[in-house]
């Protein structure tokens, strides 16, 4: 065991550095100057505009050689510093982050986890209950089918605009200054809602009809027949089943939250919602080298985490596995 | 594991579930439009036809005007070509790609499973739209295949994993043990003893591609990556949103390629459970 | 000294909302209330902006606002307000009557050909108290001769001295001076305070964030989140006796993701002035949903120029008969009328605002201007030599190598998408083989700065003194690897630029000189065309008076000031229009 987990950790440092490698080369292979995308609107005096990009240039260290920056890079990252962002200048990455993730954390931790708690339970009970079934599994196919955006332009248009019963931009009012207030918490409530609802809608789709699948598989295995034909009562067959349909929906929760991370782009750009999302977006348009280097090693760390508990999840829940993966003849 | 159905039986069991008859009826009719369609219109597709702008649909314009004056149906139907086109071609070859380094994985397991794993973390880990903006500045125009092959390059993780699975419980089966035992060489026990055995769980992963394939193209040209040549579904409804199509009244212009792209992907996913229980026959007793 | 907690109170709130109920957050409306000196303010933060004393306001802000640093480059100056509300300039300047406005200084004279006197007005002072004097506007200046990576260093190529003789009087010696570009400096170079800069490196100075800013102007910083940066009126603003009192005391600038969140914002009242590009305005306007500047087209005031750069050194463009068949194909109404909605009016040849008319030189105009006229592009096609000799409806150059163009603007600027699209089309219909494109804003710039484009929009010269801010970019030289401020196609022509360069070095005073070199350039210009002017873009704004009344618009007896929060044209009358605001009671 303990040769198995050393095995399994080197392979995630190594899978570490070539994504982070990676990450550090998408952004230099993009065409184009970010410093002179970054100066384009200076509109006062056309003169200064090639000192000014030598000055930039070098005060990003983008005007040293490419292995240079990639040494520098490493030397930084393991000191904790991502670099100054270009789109958000002179604000160090970090702190970028750091002031959006609150959000996304806000939005999507809660999202998630109760679209995976909700379709998990109406997904369970679909399968043994013929009405439900017929009520849960349609309306679960459709918001799973629908496309992400047009629900929730649907919904913002409808409540927001037709009905004016919901806030359609903004974390908070902009009538309201931060304060620790009863009012102030209602409006983040009220502004949070309809991107939460959005987002709850199309998860809880997609696990209720994975965890209903998921169960009538198993219900109609051979141990459960066995079972069955044993005269084992339902309750037991049923349990056996939902626990062994819950590995795989285990395995999704982790890596669904693993990209927790990457913020909900879609989401941010239609409720205009603050966040990771779409400060990405807008850092791949404005070729922001170090925001997007950023966000990216969070979203690798996130989901490698995300993978890591999921392996040790299944080694220690499912003993079956473990002779495949430490690579002994089958 | 799902047993495998003979062909004549399989056929039969296929038209009397009625949930693979109404999957394939909805999706033969979208292709039905998507193919014929724009047989029955002449408009160019961005043309500023209606000088009133946007109109609601009418005997002319069948499903109404854009602001610019442009025929919805045009763009509608033209979009619903590229849609079919992005899910067969995207979601077929992400469904290709994940097989191939699904039984790898899983047939090899060890070093190879290993190293593939790393490939399938880092292809997961990558930011999908942010390896497109690059292609997408080298290529400066964008089409709908570069779309296709773009989605078929980063949607396969989720299927190798998937096969990966199947293919580790199948390959300590008997009959796979007995293959090897006669000296058969790998990949011909990987494509003769295993992927039939799972052909209906194929069959289905390509499914589920399609389906989203099309829903990743949508969001992709949603936030302005889509193609910079050709008509979609998603530009449709990107631009009726950067044109405030809903609060100015225009519904027929956001409401429509939405609406099919539900109806289609939907159509996919209960095709999929109807074939399930076909493929199922324990499945097939329940319902 | 940078505390991000201070500065983002919303996000430390949202961490202690998700923590733990601890107490009374101390750290939330502090940061306005304490100067960079350590002194409490008067000003503090009321939890709820009282809806009669607020504006809210978008359309001004590309991005989270990061820097309060007047010096950075203008693309980052996000936090709306920096650099006109909160730092002041010399001089303003009213684009309607196309005079400076004397702001921080009283009256500024040319003694002789080299030397300038600024009187600066009595009584003027720093939020933080501290009286602001030549010494401040010395320094400034001075910033620019030690630092080579400020924008306006260039001004001391020409600029030789700045004394103060007395505490009342700056005296500025030149050398050779290029006048028209020191006019424009005096509105648009902020004024800092030297107490609290003098100290500062030359990285804090150029790249610094400069958090907590201190300005002599009518408003001041009060708090900012991702979404939004919140302005409070300075109440001891010096400008108070001499301009008046500015309306609202808190000023919210809202940031939205698109200009279609700006127009559910508007619709839902919301808003008060969105200076966004809405869609849909004449059906907004009809609905009474929304209010602009003239209540039919173009409904905006002409605010720059939208111009079409021809690659010069590719293929046919660089034939300037092909080029001048180019312009007569173009179908500008069109794009004006749908691709717009009539929100936009066509350019005179010349590309000059109607602001700046009185310059134009309407002979010239008049024999060598374009206007859209398919016919006569293929007759001057015809008679160039470019004839159609495969028969796929598009002509061949006269050496009868094939031509195809393509027509480029930055992807998701749906105006532009649009307008492109009608450019091609028109193209077509008259025989010019012209595609369109729109990559990435990156990619498009890397291609409009590398000069690998054939054709591509761009906006040049906004509301302005003089005609030479619009050809000094036009006809911007010398000619480089990477062009980034203009002449994007390259269009090489010692005697225009020449002539661009005795421009610069007219006075201001000079009325008639200036009309003659415009003439000379609009006649070499025309005859050349290296580019086309097309449409001037408008000062896109939208109100509602719901809250607040007494607006700019075109009708009689309402102010004429520009309905605007864009950075620079606060000292262009933005702020006036905020003076001239009236709680809707």
């Amino acid at each position: 065991m303990p040769r198995y987990f050393a095995r399994k950790l080197l392979i995630y440092a190594l899978t570490f550095v070539l994504a982070v490698t990676i990450d550090w080369l998408i952004p230099r292979f993009m065409p184009g100057d970010p410093i002179a995308n970054m100066l384009a609107r200076v509109s006062v005096n056309t003169n200064a505009a090639q000192v000014m990009h030598d000055y930039y240039a070098h005060v990003f260290g983008l005007d040293l050689p490419l292995w240079r920056q990639y040494l520098n890079f490493w030397g930084r990252l393991l000191q904790g510093d991502l670099g100054i962002s270009l789109y958000l200048f002179p604000t160090p990455v970090t702190q970028v982050i750091a002031r959006a993730l609150p959000y996304d954390i806000l939005l999507l931790v809660p999202a998630i986890l109760l679209s995976w708690f909700a379709g998990n339970r109406f997904g369970a009970l679909a399968a043994r209950n013929r009405w439900l079934d017929n009520v849960v599994s349609p309306v679960a196919y459709l918001f799973t089918a629908m496309p992400y955006m047009w629900l929730a332009i649907l919904l913002a248009w409808y409540l927001g605009l037709v009905l004016g019963i919901l806030p359609i931009a903004g974390a908070y009012a902009f009538s309201l200054h931060p304060a620790w207030s009863a009012a102030f918490g209602l409006s983040l409530l009220q502004h949070w809602f309809l991107p939460f609802l959005s987002l709850f809608l199309v998860g809880f789709g997609g696990q209720a009809i994975g965890m209903r699948n998921l169960i009538i598989y198993e219900l109609e295995a051979d141990y459960a027949r066995y079972l069955e034909a044993l005269g084992a009562p339902q309750r037991l067959v049923r349990k056996h089943a939902f626990g062994n349909a819950m590995l795989p929906q285990i395995t999704g929760l982790a890596l669904a939250l693993g990209v927790v991370v990457a913020g909900a782009l879609v989401t941010e750009v239609v409720f205009s919602y603050p966040g990771i999302g779409s400060l990405l977006l807008a850092a791949i348009q404005r070729q922001d080298y170090f925001l997007i280097q950023g966000c990216f090693l969070f979203i690798i760390i996130g989901v490698l985490l995300g993978n890591f508990i999921v392996d040790i999840a299944y080694v220690v829940l499912d003993p079956r596995t473990r002779r495949g993966m430490t690579g002994e003849p089958a | 594991m799902t047993p495998s159905v003979p062909g004549r039986e399989f056929l039969y069991f296929a038209w009397r579930n009625g949930k693979l008859r109404f999957g394939l009826a909805l999706v033969l009719f979208f292709l039905g439009v998507a193919l014929l369609g724009p047989l029955l219109t002449h408009y160019p597709p961005l043309a500023y036809l209606n000088p009133l702008g946007a109109e609601a649909p009418s005997a002319t314009y069948w499903l109404g005007t854009t602001c610019f004056g442009q025929d919805v149906y045009t763009q509608f139907v033209l979009g619903l070509r590229a849609a079919f086109l992005v899910g067969l071609l995207g979601g077929g070859m992400a469904t290709l790609i994940g097989m191939l380094i699904g039984f790898m994985a899983g047939y090899r397991g060890g070093l190879v499973d290993e190293v593939l794993n790393v490939l399938t973390n880092v292809v997961l880990v990558i930011p999908t739209f942010a390896v497109l903006l690059i292609a997408a500045a080298y290529l400066q125009v964008r089409s709908v295949l570069m779309e296709c092959l773009f989605i078929g390059l980063t949607a396969w993780p989720w299927a190798a994993r998937a096969i990966r699975a199947q293919t580790f419980s199948l390959r300590t089966r008997d009959f796979v043990d007995l293959a090897r035992l006669s000296g058969m060489r790998p990949l011909k026990i990987v494509f003769t003893e295993i992927a039939p055995n799972m052909l209906s769980y194929l069959v289905m992963t390509f499914i589920l591609q399609f389906g989203g394939a099309i829903l990743m193209a949508a969001t992709l040209d949603f936030i302005g990556l889509g193609p910079t040549n050709a008509q979609s579904l998603g530009l449709m409804m990107q631009t009726a949103v950067l044109w405030g199509a809903l609060p100015l009244g225009a519904w027929w212009w956001f409401i429509p390629p939405g609406l099919a792209i539900t109806a289609i992907v939907g159509a996919l996913y209960v095709m999929n459970v109807g074939l399930d229980d076909v493929f199922n026959p324990r499945l097939r007793e329940r319902s | 000294m940078k505390s991000a907690r201070s500065l983002v109170p919303a996000t430390a709130l949202v961490l202690s909302l998700g923590l733990s109920a601890c107490g009374p957050d101390e750290s939330s409306p502090s940061a306005a209330n304490v100067t960079a000196g350590g002194q409490l303010g008067p000003a503090s933060a009321p939890l709820i902006f009282d809806r009669r004393e607020t504006l809210y306001v978008t359309g001004a802000s590309w991005g989270p606002a990061s820097s309060w640093n007047p010096f950075q480059p203008g693309g980052l100056a996000n936090a709306t307000g920096t650099i006109g509300n909160l730092y002041e300039f010399l001089f303003g300047y009213d684009p309607q009557k196309g005079e400076l406005i004397p702001w921080l200084a009283e009256a500024g004279t040319w003694r002789d050909a080299n030397t300038y006197e600024l009187k600066l007005r009595e009584g003027l002072t720093w939020s933080d108290g501290q009286p602001l004097t030549v010494a401040d506007v010395r320094f400034t200046f001075e910033l620019g001769r030690k630092y080579p990576a400020l924008w306006f260093a260039p001004m001391w190529s020409y600029l030789t001295g700045i004394t103060a003789p007395d505490d009342r009087r700056l005296v500025l010696t030149f050398k050779d001076p290029l006048y028209q570009d020191f006019a424009s400096n005096l509105y648009n170079l902020p004024i800092v305070p030297e107490h609290l800069w003098r100290d500062r490196s030359e990285q804090e100075i150029t790249t610094g964030a400069n958090e907590r800013p201190i300005g002599s102007g009518a408003y001041r910083y009060l708090s900012h989140a991702e979404d939004r940066n919140v302005w409070q009126r300075n109440d001891q603003w010096w400008g108070i006796g001499v301009f008046g009192w500015p309306a609202p005391k808190y000023l919210v600038d809202i940031r939205t993701t698109g200009n279609n969140v700006a127009l559910g914002l508007m619709i839902r009242g919301e808003l008060d002035l969105s200076n966004n590009f809405l869609p849909g305005v004449p059906e907004l306007v009809r609905r009474g949903q929304i209010k602009t500047y003239s209540p039919g087209p173009p409904y905006m005031i002409p605010a720059d120029t939208t111009v079409l750069y021809l690659n010069t050194r590719k293929g046919p463009l660089a034939d300037s008969a092909f080029r001048r068949a180019l312009a007569f194909a173009i179908d500008v109404p069109t794009i004006v009328n749908r691709a717009y909605g009539g929100l936009v009016v066509a350019a005179s040849s010349g590309g000059l605002l109607p602001s700046l008319s009185r310059y134009d030189d309407h002979e010239v105009l008049m024999r060598l201007g374009y206007t859209y006229d398919p016919g006569r592009a293929r007759q001057l096609l015809a008679a160039a030599g470019y004839r159609d000799r495969d028969g796929d409806g598009f002509v061949e150059a006269p050496d009868g190598a094939r031509i195809a163009l393509e027509a480029t603007c930055p992807n998701g600027w749906t105006d532009w998408m649009a307008a492109i699209g009608v450019i091609a089309s028109s193209a077509q219909a008259a025989g010019i083989d012209v595609r369109t494109a729109a990559p990435d804003y990156g990619a498009w710039n890397t291609a409009l700065e590398g000069g690998t484009f054939d054709m591509t929009l761009n906006s040049a010269a906004p509301l302005s003194l003089t005609p030479w801010t619009l050809y000094s970019q036009l006809f911007n030289h010398p000619l480089r690897a990477q062009m980034q401020s203009g002449n994007f196609g390259r269009y090489d022509s010692p005697r225009i630029f020449e002539l661009v360069d005795a421009l610069a070095r007219l006075p201001a005073a000079d009325e008639l000189g200036i009309k003659v070199a415009t003439a000379r350039i609009q006649t070499l210009m025309l005859t050349e065309l290296p580019m086309i002017p097309l449409w001037y873009n408008g000062l896109w704004a939208q109100w509602r008076d719901s809250a607040w009344t007494n607006w700019p618009t075109a009708a009689a007896g309402t102010p004429k000031t520009l309905p605007t929060i864009w950075s620079g044209f606060w000292q262009l009358g933005g702020l006036q229009t905020l003076i001239n605001l009236k709680p809707n009671q």
